[in-house]
């Protein structure tokens, strides 16, 4: 069975149970004390990642760090659908491999507001809430866009793919960081979309929608 | 202040959806029922005060976040409390509504209880282009506006109401906060479906333009 080191606050964390669930794959998370007890820097964890953070997936035996990379992996090995990653479609890929660095760089400023604002991590904030909203502003216009072409999703016209999972998280969250969504409502239209994939599941901070 | 004021195109906010927005700092929940029924409130349940926003929409009613009290589309009238469940709410208890109407393209709000009629009369041919936040407030936007948009001297209607004669664009500021607008814009007209999206990009990348120059001059 798959273990998940895991924590429950993180959006890395959550974006990895989310797809875990969707999937219907079953799991252990190890629940790592995060904060304050700092456990992903201890020697024993440092083993299994050498950067120190989270998430860390094992998969009999498979050990994989880097939240995105994880999404990929399970989608490839255990989506048999092919929705969520499909590896037959080149374009749909490239669109796939885009958004998922464009999750990095939700990480790197909401992600990082959040910290600052809730574990009291010293970054410059000003500069995090400014990046995360010229992010924020490419996301909405780009889905406003995609919705008028009749697509629902953020790299695909049907099917949500592990994009729309790695984005998903540190833009919810993003209030949690002093950053507010009111000037983006095509990203909120999306998040319903997302909340209402059959095995989505919340995490602290972000609530679900109604079945319809 | 009793006027109205356009807050959403109507096809921004789909049967099932709660969306958020601010009118002159208040904060709304806009929300349409699976009937099709857009409802404009407080943005604040009479229960605990927690943000409609964070809540659903079940069918004919918006049900809170917290303790899942419902309140019905129109009324705003409380209709179901889980902890109470064989009591009929009493009809003191409701979220506060405000006036709202819809003219085939836009959603307009009205702040003042008793409102007057709206004077937007149904227009079911507008398109409604994307709308664009602004950090900057309504006077900023609108000098940017009326310097000249893609190259068209814009002409000015009301307070806030703009148009560009030639292109039958209007234009419609909402005041969000005394530093925030959003510049909401609708083309008159039937528009050709094969132009569509060129229309739609063409809008979009002036609208940006009018945006990046009221931030920069607020």
């Amino acid at each position: 069975m798959i273990t998940l080191y895991d924590y429950a606050l993180s959006g890395n964390c959550y974006k990895v149970r989310l797809l875990l669930n969707i999937l219907q794959v079953p799991f252990s998370a190890r629940a790592m004390d995060f904060h304050p007890g700092r456990e992903h820097k201890s020697d024993w964890f440092l083993k299994l990642n050498p950067l120190g953070q989270l998430p860390v997936i094992n998969d009999e035996g498979l050990l994989l760090r880097e939240a995105q990379a994880i999404l990929v992996y399970l989608a490839s090995r255990y989506d048999a659908s092919g929705h969520w990653y499909p590896r037959q479609d080149a374009a749909a890929l490239g669109r796939i491999g885009q958004w998922l660095g464009f999750a990095e760089g939700l990480t790197a400023t909401a992600g990082a507001a959040r910290r600052h604002d809730t574990l009291f991590v010293e970054v410059d904030i000003g500069k995090c809430r400014a990046g995360a909203h010229a992010l924020l502003r490419i996301l909405d216009e780009h889905l406003w866009f995609a919705e008028q072409a009749g697509e629902r999703w953020l790299c695909t016209a049907e099917w949500p793919s592990i994009a729309d999972l790695a984005c998903f998280p540190y833009v919810m969250l993003s209030e949690e960081g002093g950053i507010s969504r009111l000037p983006y409502p095509a990203i909120r239209r999306w998040a319903e979309r997302v909340k209402r994939v059959p095995g989505f599941i919340p995490m602290s901070g972000i609530f679900p929608a109604s079945a319809a | 202040m009793n006027r109205w004021f356009a807050v959403s195109a109507c096809d921004a906010v789909p049967p099932g959806h709660v969306a958020y927005t601010q009118l002159l700092g208040q904060e709304l929940v806009l929300w349409r029922s699976a009937a099709g029924v857009l409802n404009a409130w407080e943005n604040r349940c009479p229960h605990r005060g927690v943000r409609l926003t964070l809540g659903s929409c079940v069918g004919e009613e918006l049900r809170c976040q917290y303790h899942a009290w419902r309140f019905a589309s129109g009324s705003g009238q409380c209709t179901h409390i889980p902890s109470h469940p064989q009591q009929k709410p009493a009809s003191t208890i409701r979220a506060q509504v405000f006036p709202l109407c819809e003219d085939g393209s836009f959603a307009w709000v009205n702040l003042t209880r008793d409102a007057l009629p709206s004077p937007h009369p149904a227009a079911s041919l507008d398109t409604a282009l994307r709308s664009i936040f602004a950090r900057a407030p309504v006077a900023a936007v609108r000098q940017v506006l009326l310097q000249g948009y893609g190259g068209h001297s814009v002409g000015l209607g009301d307070e806030f109401t703009l148009s560009v004669p030639d292109q039958k664009l209007q234009f419609m500021l909402q005041p969000v906060t005394e530093a925030q607008t959003i510049i909401h814009a609708r083309l008159r007209g039937d528009l050709n479906a094969a132009e569509r999206m060129t229309i739609f990009r063409h809008h979009n990348a002036l609208l940006s333009v009018a945006r990046d120059q009221a931030e920069a001059a607020a």
